[in-house]
């Protein structure tokens, strides 16, 4: 076949020059690969010897037998709100605050590291540029070590898990809006500016327009995903349902462990069946 | 007496890009048809927003009634280009908007920023907002959503748009080079008429050379970033022709006009309503 193009002076197309079977790249890239996932597993030092199947068969029976008091009061000092329902239920407003109060402070920012909202002057291209600095670094540290460092200074509880969520979520959400405005069809926006409007009108009369349905789907997404996290916030000091559960494991309590658990796929299940089909009116 | 719109020694040089203005000079007189022609990258577009400074001209000048353009900035800058309607070859509409919200959008350099959030839009600007969608025949779809429009259809959008600006200059960028040739000429003429009764002066760029015969009163064709011809369009002979468009290009001619491209009566708009009204078909299927 490579003949064909070698007569004429044509360049051969790689495809014809190697055979995919003797091909040297393809097989170091396979034997790389394989090593290092060798040395990965010699350093783990996997041990399945110390893993006990009839302790854990008792554990996992535990888990199932549920404690249902703790749906209920226990004493005069209790009120529903401590009980495994009503924890649930502020684990929910947890994730739906710091969801509420990110988007408040990533709709404006948004707007600031959209490239084709700030152009014109240097001092307009600095504030994009400072934004989505901003951005990214609120968003690359992970939120349990973002609530951890947030339970420093609000110390354990609600507190932190709220504006810890918050704060990662500001980022990821200034992101998605940013390049949602950065995606619009530039067109409307100059004709606006063309008629002799200010800059805020052709974001209002222009811009606005063409991105709120990309912004309320991104976030139902984050509502979706921050209720999704608040649960596991409680383990590292957010406060919530989390707290209860990290406790009850802590004390070898399975049997409430396994009810908060069950609680916790509920409303995520039910979670996602409302964001899809909210979603779906949407489109 | 100063001209209407003066262009002296106009020079746009994009950021590692061509030169795609080389020093352009002209005098455009009030109530000119103008139609800009020359091959795609000769730089219309670009002169046509450096006169609204939409795009930022590197040298030259740009004086509109007496105003050197290219000196004012912001406040001074916008009320200039309150007075430059301008339509583009994409239509530019707001698409998930009502034909009703971009027309009034058009009135937006009249206003605060505080009032456009704030407070409804004025009596006038409604009535006027009508007026122009009369005016350029889709009265009938103002509450349609934009988008749902043909292309024919939202080029007049655009154009009562630009009208709400009470423009004394109309810039349109290849206003009609996305449209069918009977189209073309119903959204020429709108503009045709726009000049001739309000005297606006109009500065229009365009594909085909039949169309800049039949509409314009001085043809200005750019080649290269600077004036290849600027006369009258019987002056354009084959020559002429060559010269501009390259020794390779034939002149084609566009479709005929449509014979009647004005807006329907009130009674045809009413009869058109009653025969797409699917209802009515429905009741009669069964
Ligand atoms: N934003 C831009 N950045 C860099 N170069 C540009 C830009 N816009 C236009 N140019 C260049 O400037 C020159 C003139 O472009 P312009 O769009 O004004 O031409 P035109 O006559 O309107 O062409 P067309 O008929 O295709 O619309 C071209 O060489 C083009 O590549
Ligand atoms: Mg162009």
């Amino acid at each position: 076949m490579a003949e064909y193009f070698v007569a004429r002076g044509l360049p051969v197309p790689p495809e014809l020059r190697r055979t995919p079977l003797t091909d040297w790249r393809r097989w170091s890239l396979i034997g790389a690969t394989l090593a290092i996932l060798y040395i990965g597993v010699r350093l783990l030092d996997i041990d399945l010897s110390r893993a006990n199947p009839e302790y854990a068969g008792t554990r996992i029976i535990s888990l199932l037998q549920w404690d249902l008091r703790i749906l209920t009061p226990q004493n005069e000092f209790e009120t529903f709100w401590d009980t495994a329902g009503g924890l649930m239920i502020i684990t929910i407003f947890l994730g739906v605050v710091a969801t509420a109060i990110s988007i408040v402070f990533a709709l404006p920012l948004a707007f600031l590291g959209a490239r084709n909202i700030m152009t014109g002057n240097p001092v307009a291209a600095a504030i994009y540029g400072v934004a989505r600095v901003l951005f990214t670094v609120m968003r690359s540290i992970d939120v349990l070590i973002v609530v951890i460092i947030f339970s420093v200074i609000f110390g354990l509880g609600s507190a932190a898990g709220v504006f810890g969520l918050a704060f990662h979520n500001i980022g990821v959400l200034g992101k998605l809006y940013s390049e949602a405005i950065e995606g619009i069809d530039p067109g409307p926006p100059e004709a606006i500016t063309a008629t002799g409007a200010t800059r805020f009108q052709v974001v209002w009369a222009a811009v606005l327009p063409q991105i709120v349905n990309p912004f309320i789907s991104f976030s139902i997404y984050r509502l979706d995903a921050n209720v999704r996290l608040a649960p596991v916030l409680g383990f590292v000091g957010g406060g919530g349902i989390g707290q209860y559960l990290f406790q009850t494991i802590n004390l070898f309590q399975y049997n409430k462990a396994g009810l908060i658990i069950f609680l916790i796929v509920i409303t995520v299940a039910a979670m996602d069946f409302a964001s899809a089909q909210i979603r779906k009116r949407l489109v | 007496m100063p001209a209407f719109l003066e262009i002296r020694d106009l020079v746009k040089v994009y950021p590692r890009g061509a030169r795609a203005l080389d020093s352009i000079s002209l005098d455009i007189r009030k109530g000119e048809f103008v139609v800009l022609i020359g091959l795609s990258g000769s730089g219309k577009s670009t002169l046509l927003r450096c006169i609204n400074r939409l795009v930022e001209p590197t040298s030259g000048r740009v004086i509109f009634e007496g105003t050197d353009v290219t000196l004012v900035n912001g406040r001074d800058l916008r009320q200039i280009r309150r007075r430059i309607g301008m339509i583009f070859q994409q239509f530019n509409l707001v698409r998930r908007s009502s034909v009703f919200a971009n027309v009034l959008a058009g009135r937006l350099g009249y206003r605060s920023s505080w009032r456009t959030v704030a407070s409804r839009p004025s009596r006038e600007d409604v009535a006027l907002a009508f007026e122009n969608l009369e005016r350029v025949g889709i009265l009938e779809k103002a509450y349609a959503r934009a988008d749902a429009l043909s292309g024919g259809q939202q080029q007049r959008v655009g154009i009562a748009r630009a009208l709400m600006q009470q423009p004394q200059l109309m810039l349109a960028d290849e206003p009609v080079a996305s449209l069918d040739p009977a189209t073309s000429h119903s959204v020429m003429k709108y503009l045709e008429e726009i000049n001739k009764t309000d005297g606006i002066t109009v500065i229009c760029s365009l594909h085909f050379l039949s169309l800049a015969r039949r509409y314009a009163t001085r043809v200005i064709a750019l080649k290269d970033g600077k004036v290849a011809f600027d006369g009258k369009p019987a002056d354009i002979d084959e020559e002429r022709f060559k010269e501009i468009y390259g020794q390779e290009a034939i002149e084609v001619e566009i479709g005929p006009e449509r014979s009647r491209p004005q807006p329907l009566s009130a009674t045809e708009a009413a009869l058109l309503a009653l025969a797409q009204d699917t209802d009515v078909g429905r009741v009669s299927d069964r």
